[in-house]
């Protein structure tokens, strides 16, 4: 029984991380249609800038947090500019192939500048484990749920209580309606896209001291984020959110209680049966319409 | 007995209702026009014929088959033809691919043939070639064979798709709204390819909109409005019911 | 009817000659360089079929490299039939993976069919690492075969011990795979393929039976890319799990875009493209997925369509539009 909550305990972690991912990829899946395959190696391209500005330059994490996160910003406004905005109008497969090609160079670049040797993100309270009764989860891990609680928080009341977001969400919903009404749709792009890589570069330094540090990193997460999105059902944050922290549980506790090696084979596995039989997902719109 | 028989058809999307327990039927050869205002579920209707959308409640039998809730290549495979109101043709592929594509519904090439190149093989390929080439002189596009679609005007990209469809030898041809984008001297020109069509034993369903067309082509007309058929009749009957002319209040085109 | 003179047909009898004589020249290292571009280029022209004729984009042919990989290795290796049964067993076995794999993935459509070829492909990375009984695990699997000699007239026997006896073999597949192809995409069937590719929703309301079609060409092409797999499988004869890694199939659909989706030419002139300039230029490995992906990202926005493709624009302009064969002018 407490093996149960302690793994529902960290599964809720676990989960948070897929949070963070996800309801980034959902922002810029809604409001660009194009899948972001490179979410995870940007939260990994985080990760390794956190463990740089805190390891190497003695940064204060917080500080590092905040800096990092600027900085996948700022990269997420070059990419939007340099890649996803030339060919808006393409036939969409190939902004599929932009975005698979931005997640090799971001994969190539992390393994020639970082080797395949894992590397340890070590802030001052690493060891530290917290604990309540029986149940115990590190410091570190404690600090995921509430920050993610934090910023979820904080693009909830940014959607839905600032004019800004709500031009965003009613250029997700409908993109010649918000043109019509004179939404910048071209800047409500740059912008999406900003705040899902953002997102991105929280839940990369948020992370990162919770686990090791190794350039693959990022590809299980992203999987496990879009099977959330499509389990929570596209175009839906809320939905994103409910998926990730499900399949946070799930994985904890296929990894406790099946086997550690399969935990992801059985998350994708339930991607696979919800687009087979659900593709609207928990909460979805519509089915994706070509 | 006739060749289409629609009974009861119902579609709702949500709390909508499309069509609303719609029922008629299609004679062998008749031309019959749809008509009403906008957003009466025409579209929609032709959409639940082909399959397209699956029909809420009601049923569809088609040359004596039931094809309620049928995919739409099933439809076509039965003799079922459809045109769109936005003309769709393949651009990137010549005029004369556009009509042999259009004969897939019949293919009986399968891997093997294809990649062994059987006598019978070339047989269809020979065959589905020429009879892509009578197609398009029935529709008027005689010459234009090796061009490619994209580059056609907006009125012989209609006629291609016309084409496309007929290849396949079809029972009953759904045209939504054919003349809909081209200019009033091209009008005429079309109007005459659907009669010729009809003439040789095609059985013709059209939605559209300008009246005069419609009064003058049709066998029959059946006006739809807010998803079901308020009226059916000949084009003298259809014009003097009152209901018809309420419907129409402010809506009449004269073309 | 056109003529077997045309400038195609010689580019690609040139291509064959230099292809086969090559490795009578150079050294015995760039032969093996060559080799595994014919490997890939099998890929390619898989991936090509589905994506390039039939519009479906699949992230996951490196689990049917794997598949294929792995099933010779297993049935070679642990039932010790000879090697033949065991090839084409493991064609066999990677064709039958993509027809019970598309069926339910060719029901999606668009970012939701992409995803799930990418979960696909990561599931099937994660059991061969994982199922050390089966597989090996990390360790992989050792000791597959080489093609067991064929005894030719004049008691000669054809072995298959040398690298040059491998790169025709593997040569010799390239080629016909890649005629198969040909034939397929020119084909009434082929039509139908390139019709689901630009709208699949018109090619259905024609009558076509799209989900058929488009499981056609995905277990066509599942099938291909096993035999890839059983390939390298054998030439190499110890297979390790990176053969199954997802990234592979990003590397492949790369190679195809540069060279150019939807030609035959394009995706053996990208597969070479994309392996033979790092070789030559001394690259070390660990730069090349770096470098692939920007050379991917260079192409998808300003020459979607690759090499072959820009090539191809260049010369429409010149040859008049005559409706010669299916419409289609060549091969390349």
């Amino acid at each position: 029984m407490i093996e149960l909550a302690q793994y529902l305990l960290n599964g809720i972690s676990q989960g948070c991380v897929y949070v963070l991912l996800a309801s980034g990829l959902t922002i810029i899946f809604g409001i660009l249609n194009v899948p972001n395959f490179a979410q995870g190696h940007l939260y990994m391209v985080a990760a390794y800038l956190g463990f740089y500005m805190v390891m190497s330059y003695a940064m204060n994490y917080w500080l590092a947090l905040v800096l990092a996160t600027f900085a996948l910003g700022i990269l997420g406004l070059l990419v939007y500019f340099f890649v996803f905005y030339p060919i808006r109008n393409a036939p969409e497969v190939n902004l599929f192939v932009a975005a698979m090609a931005l997640l090799m160079i971001l994969e190539g670049g992390a393994l020639f500048l970082f080797g395949t040797e894992t590397k340890w993100f070590l802030i001052p309270w690493s060891r530290s484990v917290l604990s309540v009764g029986n149940l115990s989860l590190q410091v570190q891990r404690v600090i995921v749920i509430a920050g993610t609680t934090v910023v979820m928080l904080a693009l909830w009341l940014f959607i839905k209580r600032t004019s800004l977001g709500a031009a965003l969400e009613a250029t997700a919903q409908h993109r010649e309606g918000a043109l019509l009404c004179g939404i910048k749709v071209s800047r409500i792009s740059a912008m999406a896209f900003v705040v899902g890589t953002a997102l991105a570069g929280i839940a990369g330094v948020l992370i990162g001291p919770a686990v090791l540090l190794e350039p693959t990193m990022g590809m299980g997460p992203l999987l496990v984020a879009f099977s959330a999105i499509i389990f929570g059902g596209l175009g839906s944050v809320a939905g994103a959110v409910l998926g990730s922290v499900i399949l946070g549980v799930v994985e904890s506790l296929a990894s406790g209680y099946i086997s550690a090696t399969y935990n992801l084979a059985f998350v994708f596995a339930i991607m696979i049966i919800m687009l087979l039989f659900r593709p609207k997902g928990l909460f979805g719109k519509e089915v994706w319409r070509p | 007995m006739a060749l289409l028989e629609v009974s009861g058809l119902v579609k709702t999307f949500g709390g909508l209702t499309a069509v609303g327990n719609l029922s008629f039927s299609l004679e062998q050869g008749e031309l019959v026009s749809v008509i009403g205002p906008n957003g009466a579920g025409k579209t929609t209707l032709f959409n639940l014929l082909t399959g397209a959308y699956r029909p809420t409640a009601g049923e569809i039998i088609f040359d004596g088959n039931d094809i309620t809730g049928c995919k739409p290549f099933q439809s076509a495979a039965r003799g079922m033809g459809r045109t769109f109101q936005k003309t769709t043709v393949f651009r990137d592929e010549t005029v004369l691919d556009n009509v042999i594509i259009g004969q897939s519904v019949h293919l009986k090439t399968g891997v093997w043939g294809a990649i062994v190149r059987t006598a019978g093989t070339r047989r269809e390929e020979e065959r589905v070639r020429e009879k892509g080439r009578s197609i398009l002189d029935f529709v008027g596009l005689a010459n234009t064979e090796g061009r490619l679609a994209g580059n056609l005007t907006e009125e012989a990209q209609k006629r291609l798709s016309i084409a496309m469809v007929l290849a396949a030898d079809p029972k009953l041809l759904l045209l939504d709204e054919p003349t809909g984008g081209v200019n009033l001297e091209e009008i005429g020109g079309l109007i005459e390819l659907v009669k010729r069509i009809q003439q040789s034993g095609i059985t013709v369903c059209l939605i559209e909109h300008k009246m005069r067309m419609v009064m003058s082509m049709s066998d029959r007309i059946i006006v739809l409005n807010y998803g079901t058929n308020i009226a059916e009749g000949t084009p003298a009957e259809v014009a003097s019911n009152k209901e018809v002319i309420e419907a129409y209040l402010g809506a009449r085109r004269v073309a | 009817m056109k003529s077997v003179f045309s400038p195609e047909r010689i580019g690609w009898l040139l291509a064959l000659i230099v292809a086969v004589l090559l490795p009578l020249v150079v050294g015995g290292y760039l032969t093996s360089i060559l080799l595994l571009i014919a490997i890939w280029s099998i890929v390619a022209v898989s991936l090509n079929l589905l994506y390039g004729y039939t519009g479906q984009l699949s992230l996951g042919h490196s689990a049917f490299l794997g598949i294929g990989a792995y099933a010779l290795g297993i049935i070679g290796v642990k039932l010790h039939i000879g090697f033949w049964p065991a090839f084409f067993a493991a064609i066999a076995i990677s064709g039958l993976f993509g027809f019970l794999i598309g069926i339910p993935a060719l029901k999606l459509r668009g970012p939701y069919f992409v995803l799930v070829t990418l979960g696909f492909a990561a599931i099937v990375g994660v059991i061969v690492l994982g199922w050390t009984q089966l597989t090996g695990g990390a360790n992989g699997l050792a000791g597959v075969p080489r093609p067991t000699p064929i005894p030719l007239p004049f008691g000669k026997t054809l072995r298959f011990d040398s690298l040059l006896a491998m790169y025709y073999f593997t040569l010799f597949f390239l080629v016909l795979i890649a005629l198969i192809c040909h034939r397929l995409v020119r084909s009434l069937l082929g039509r139908t393929f390139v019709a689901i590719s630009r709208d699949e929703n018109l090619a259905e309301a024609l009558g076509i039976n799209t989900m058929q079609k488009k499981l056609i060409s995905f277990t066509i092409s599942a099938l291909f890319s096993g035999v890839a797999g059983a390939l390298y499988a054998s030439y190499n004869s110890v297979i390790s799990p990176d053969i199954a890694y997802f990234a592979r199939g990003m590397d492949v659909l790369a190679c195809l875009i540069v060279g150019g989706a939807g030609t035959m030419a394009g995706p053996m002139i990208g597969t070479f493209v994309m392996t033979a300039i790092p070789e030559a230029l001394q690259i070390v490995p660990t730069l090349r997925t770096l470098i692939n992906g920007f050379i991917l990202l260079i192409f998808i926005i300003f020459l979607p369509t690759g090499i072959a493709g820009g090539f191809k624009a260049l010369f429409a302009r010149r040859r008049r539009s005559l409706s010669s064969g299916m419409g289609r002018n060549g091969i390349a």
